[in-house]
């Protein structure tokens, strides 16, 4: 199963501030739970679950040993990253937050201005991909009701795979 | 992916988060409620920074934590030991 | 705890430089002033020492000398009670971590949301984080708490007690334990931030 891990730009867990070590050519040395953090296990999350966990630094994780699949993330006793997907940079964050912008646009074209106020404006596109994605769900959700936010996130998901070439 | 919105998530308020960060910080919290909590903190600054300023705070206590004991503390205590240990 | 026993009195001097500040806090959640609370903790190592030959190690060495500090503490408090309060562990009913005002209103976006958010302290400049002055204000401010705040903050985070030695210790659940440490750590970090605000 492919799974990826959302680190902070400098390679640090955002949660566990671990400093993982990063692939360099080849994979990055294996990782323990017990050394990376008194927390339970390995964090890493699938495709469906990115764009909640977004930073400006994406891995692609190799996770070893009986795989703990829960909600919105995958837990593991090992792990080590395999590569950086170099494709979530710059230039593909940016084009996330105008995709983010846009469709709640577009949601909210017709809605009240209560609604609307959720909606993230172009001045915003500079902000981190996951309030940005959050933002768009919730004018979803408001909308249309939990499976509209879910639905919002499935596409999110979707674009992610489709540009970083994921799949 | 869960469910049900239900089962979710980035469901807490910031003024929820606040009451739990020590709650959070002391690992008592469920894996479900990490897990809310934590995609909570990674969507909100405020509330990210907010922990960050809790476990700043604990930081700084421990660096109070005197070593000194009064003079005259030691002295007692060492007759006590003394005459404790001559009994 | 051996060389104790056997009269070695380098062990005993380390053994009380390794606990003074730990023994000390727990005096002082009972009775607040730091001159009967040294006290507390001489009468404790007594009784540490007398008892010493009938312990028989069902919990921790230092588990079970505060244990007796807080005993003689709780006693002490009982004798002094015309003059001082006596230390409750007891919570009280909600003591919100930050102020309300901060947080925006039902029926607005964002609603329970910060109206603005708290500064990342590591944007500061590390003399002004760093200087004695923010030390002494965090300080003052666990002096100023309510004594039961105050002798779980300090117990925790400045002399680095276990949650288990605290609510043995204390004689407190793991929730009432939190409580008090998760409102003592509110209340000091409000200072702080109103004196790196500022």
């Amino acid at each position: 199963m492919k799974a990826y891990k959302c680190l902070t730009s400098d390679g640090f867990g955002v949660f566990s501030r671990f400093a993982w070590p990063l692939p360099d050519g080849e994979p990055g040395a294996w990782v323990e739970s017990e050394v990376a953090t008194c927390r339970s296990g390995i964090h890493a999350c699938r495709s469906l679950d990115l764009p909640f966990w977004l930073t400006p630094a994406l891995y692609e994780i190799e996770l070893d040993g009986p795989v703990d699949e829960q909600a919105m993330k995958l837990v593991a006793p090992r792990g080590r990253l395999l590569r950086r997907i170099d494709a979530w940079n710059e230039e593909s964050r940016l084009a996330y937050a105008q995709m983010c912008i846009a469709r709640a646009g577009e949601l909210a074209a017709d809605a009240s201005p209560r609604i609307a106020a959720w909606a993230p404006t172009p001045e915003q596109q500079l902000g981190g991909a996951a309030q940005l994605g959050f933002m768009t769900a919730q004018v979803a959700e408001l909308l249309g009701g939990p499976d509209a936010y879910l639905e919002e996130r499935r596409r999110q998901s979707e674009w992610l795979v489709e540009h970083l070439a994921l799949a | 992916m869960p469910e049900s919105r239900r089962d979710f998530v980035d469901g807490y308020a910031c003024r929820e988060v606040v009451e739990l960060a020590t709650e959070y910080l002391e690992g008592a919290m469920t894996p479900q409620q990490m897990t809310r909590f934590e995609l909570h903190l990674n969507l909100c600054d405020g509330c990210f920074t907010f922990v960050e300023q809790v476990r700043a705070t604990a930081g700084m206590a421990r660096s109070l934590s005197e070593d000194e004991i009064p003079e005259e503390t030691k002295v007692k205590l060492l007759e006590a030991f003394r005459g404790w240990r001559n009994e | 705890m051996e060389r104790l026993l056997g009269g070695d009195e380098r062990a005993f001097e380390e053994a009380v430089a390794d606990m003074y500040p730990t023994m000390l806090a727990v005096a002082r959640g009972y009775v607040r002033n730091r001159t009967v609370a040294e006290e507390v903790v001489q009468e404790a190592w007594v009784a540490v020492l007398k008892g010493l030959e009938r312990f028989e190690g069902r919990s921790t060495f230092r588990t079970w000398v505060l244990a007796i500090v807080a005993n003689i503490a709780r006693t002490r408090a009982v004798r002094e009670a015309r003059s001082l309060p006596f230390s409750s562990f007891e919570i009280e009913d909600g003591e919100p971590a930050v102020e309300p005002e901060r947080f925006r209103e039902a029926g607005q976006p964002y609603a329970g949301g910060w109206k603005s958010f708290p500064t990342d302290w590591r944007t500061l400049p590390e003399s002004r984080l760093l200087a004695s002055e923010t030390f002494d204000l965090v300080g003052r401010a666990i002096e100023e708490l309510p004594d039961a705040q105050r002798t779980v903050i300090t117990l925790r985070d400045v002399t680095g007690c276990s949650a288990e030695e605290v609510c043995e210790t204390l004689g407190i659940s793991e929730g009432n334990q939190r409580v008090l440490l998760h409102r003592a750590r509110a209340r000091v970090r409000t200072q702080l931030e109103r004196h790196l605000d500022a």
